[in-house]
């Protein structure tokens, strides 16, 4: 099978263009996980000035603008990013050293404790109200690195790095109870955020990439102060912050199905508060992208659906185009990703 | 061309298996003991201790490092204990260290006793498949191709084979008999975390103990956490299906994982019936592990010969189905282009061997000559092919 670019030219439109404070939801399921979306995200939005050759010409930005994107994962280390960039052709190690990409690590150290010595205590937060946030020696700096960084990037990253896990701008830490926990993993994101906007110009955008931040919600429930409400609410606090914002949940129908009181088991709260975020953030979201597997079962040659729809957060009167489709995808073994209408190939 | 030389023959030295990992692993860890380079990416892959279903996980022949697995058990069955043993047996015979949680030592001294290679109990079953009868052989190769990518390890054609003899390279699976008990020196390498009473969490403190024992072993060594029937009432106690304590208990062993994304694999069981599929607790589970594999098994296999999909009189009937949710790696990158895929499977559980195959209906009864056609076969021999 022939190499595919890097982006499926029928997602390109929806890929590259994300309007001023606009979300986009995009909803995953077990079998037909997201990551591969969002590495095209990424890609739409860092491609262009990661290559030197330009020769896509579908993803250079007119009139100069300069985009950079702020990646929080809940669920995916580094490690995973960094390695699946790169089959895309993304060397995200050296765009952050370049300060065009932030990686919030919310993955290895969210519930235990940050102190420097692996084999320390790590208390899980059950309950246990631990007021001060630990902080850590370098708050919020991309490790910096000398002038001749781009040498050194590729090297350090693959783990012989000096500073400690380079690439990685923040971890997220959960401590405490309620909104006071979530206020401060905010605040540690948004001086993330601050971070890279200390080099950008007028015009150029930010695009924060928050993926699965419905773990956080299920992870800790209303039994520590937080529900959907306060979720939906820490979500705008990171939109003001940043030109556009992506997000990605998980849409299974146990989760989203189960709240409805239609059927006869009763739902319980880590169900009822998920379909309550997740069905309000598309409400709020400009465009929705459902991933999910064939109704049909498994196919050789198909991965999953892929199905755009407008949000209700989408805007008839702001121009937007946005065309509503539904498409096939399938990624090939080498990562590359077709994506094509039902009953072409 | 004009800079090759014309007599010298073109090498095998160009070697497949390093060709689409250029971000190959270091050397020195696939070299460890039970741990080579997948076929698929060249990631360092273990085994699980059951051949078969090594070769279901999305053409990696083996569990790849840094995954975790999730096998999933409805009724009141234990396959997915048998198959948790294997997997520890395997660790133990490979010298890895193995950490299990939440049962006494008792468990450790039931794992099934070592008789061999995995090779060395294929070749017998080789043996009796070829003297089977061969019906028309052009579909038994379509059965082949259906095998994919991950067959072809398990499988390995002639050639490679006798290479393996005569190098003696250190058998990266064995077989195991669960009716006879494991002897190794090995066995000292399993250490036991009980679940002590807390205030708060249960598993903070197995967390910590396993990374305490982590971070504290040698550089080298891997390590195979092993958990089985998480969340049984009679093992954890009843908060521990908390949401916040559990989930928060699989984000943190992720996080270990992806830590020691070299040196780490793990197994969980889960009884379904106490915790269903279809309950959001149990998918956020699923969604934070790896590899997801669910076992139902048949209500009634013994009496159930005729019913239960035995392709002929000679094989035993498949005592359950199996699904695959999720696979390691696959699904992390999208998913779904893997011929093992929504496929389905059955499995059987014998003394020797824990077989995963494909699951198909018997045809009508007496419609023999059909069943022994769809008997998943070998790659045809050559002189099979040639009038």
């Amino acid at each position: 099978m022939p190499s595919q670019p890097p982006l499926p030219p029928l997602l390109t439109p929806y890929l590259s263009t994300q309007p001023e404070s606009s979300l986009t939801l995009i909803s995953s399921i077990l079998g037909a996980t997201s990551n591969w979306l969002v590495l095209r995200f990424l890609h739409a939005a860092l491609g262009a000035s990661s290559s030197s050759n330009a020769s896509f010409g579908l993803d250079e930005l007119p009139n100069g603008i300069k985009r950079k994107v702020v990646l929080v994962s809940f669920l995916r280390g580094w490690e995973f990013w960094r390695a699946e960039a790169k089959r895309l052709g993304l060397d995200l190690a050296r765009l952050a050293d370049k300060h065009q990409f932030a990686f919030v690590d919310g993955l290895s150290e969210l519930f235990t404790s940050a102190d420097a010595a692996p084999i320390a205590p790590s208390t899980n937060t059950g309950g246990a109200v631990r007021i001060s946030l630990p902080l850590r020696s370098q708050p919020g700096a991309v490790p910096g690195r000398g002038p001749p960084s781009t040498v050194r990037a590729g090297r350090s990253a693959n783990g012989e790095g000096s500073q400690r896990e380079p690439g990685i701008a923040k971890k997220l830490h959960f401590s405490g109870h309620g909104v006071a926990s979530l206020d401060a993993m905010e605040k540690d994101i948004i001086s993330v955020i601050d971070q890279q906007k200390t080099s950008m110009e007028d015009g150029d955008e930010l695009i924060l990439v928050i993926d699965q931040p419905d773990f956080l919600l299920a992870a800790t429930g209303a039994s520590m102060g937080i529900g959907a409400t306060e979720m939906a609410e820490w979500v705008t606090g990171l939109q003001q912050h940043v030109h556009a914002t992506v997000l990605t949940m998980a849409a299974d129908s146990p989760l989203i199905h189960n709240a409805s009181t239609a059927g006869n088991q009763l739902s319980t709260p880590i169900e009822t508060e998920h379909a309550a975020f997740a069905i309000g953030m598309a409400h709020r979201a400009r465009s929705v992208m459902q991933l999910r597997t064939l109704e049909t079962g498994a196919a050789r040659d198909v991965s999953g659906v892929l199905r755009i729809s407008r949000g209700g957060g989408w805007t008839a009167e702001a121009k937007d185009i946005l065309v509503e489709r539904e498409l096939l995808y399938y990624i090939q073994r080498d990562g590359g990703v077709r994506a094509f209408g039902r009953g072409e190939s | 061309m004009s800079f090759r030389k014309r007599n010298i023959g073109l090498s095998a030295g160009v070697d497949r298996a390093t060709i689409p990992n250029a971000s190959a692993q270091p050397a020195s860890l696939e070299s460890g003991p039970g741990i080579r380079p997948s076929p698929d990416d060249g990631r360092p892959t273990t085994s699980t201790g059951a051949p078969s279903l090594d070769s279901l996980l999305a053409g990696h022949a083996g569990l790849p490092l840094g995954k975790l697995l999730l096998i999933e058990e409805n009724g009141t069955t234990d396959f997915a204990g048998a198959l948790l043993r294997y997997y520890a047996a395997e660790g133990v015979v490979q010298e890895q260290q193995i950490h299990v949680v939440g049962v006494p030592e008792q468990w450790g001294r039931s794992l099934p006793g070592l008789i061999g290679t995995a090779e060395s109990l294929e070749k017998k079953s080789d043996r009796r498949k070829d003297d089977k009868m061969k019906i028309a052989w052009r579909y038994e190769r379509l059965g082949e191709f259906g095998a994919g990518i991950a067959g072809s390890r398990g499988a390995p054609a002639p050639a490679p084979a006798g290479e393996q003899d005569t190098t003696a390279k250190p058998a990266f699976c064995h077989a195991f008999d669960l009716t006879k008990r494991l002897t190794h020196p090995g066995i000292t390498n399993m250490s036991f975390i009980p679940l002590v009473p807390s205030r708060g969490s249960p598993f903070g403190s197995i967390l910590q103990k396993l990374q305490a024992a982590i971070s504290s072993s040698a550089p080298n060594s891997v390590h195979r956490i092993v958990i089985p029937s998480l969340l049984n009432p009679t093992m954890y106690p009843p908060d521990a299906c908390q949401p916040e304590y559990v989930l928060q208990f699989f984000h943190s062993l992720r996080a270990l994982m992806s830590a020691y994304a070299t040196r780490v694999t793990a197994m969980i069981t889960i009884p379904l019936s106490l915790f269903p599929r279809s309950s959001g607790l149990t998918r956020w589970i699923e969604l934070l592990s790896d590899g997801v594999i669910e076992l139902c098994p048949f209500p009634h296999s013994a009496d159930a010969v005729a019913t239960s999909g035995a392709a002929t009189s000679v094989e035993e009937p498949p005592q359950g189905m199996l699904k695959t949710h999720r696979l390691p790696v696959l699904h992390e990158r999208g998913g779904g282009s893997d011929q093992n895929v929504g496929q389905d499977w059955a499995f059987i559980l014998s003394r020797r061997r824990f077989e995963i195959k494909p699951f198909s209906l018997p045809p009508a009864e007496g419609d023999t000559e059909a069943q022994d056609a769809s008997a998943p076969g070998g790659m045809p021999k050559k002189s099979d092919l040639e009038f």
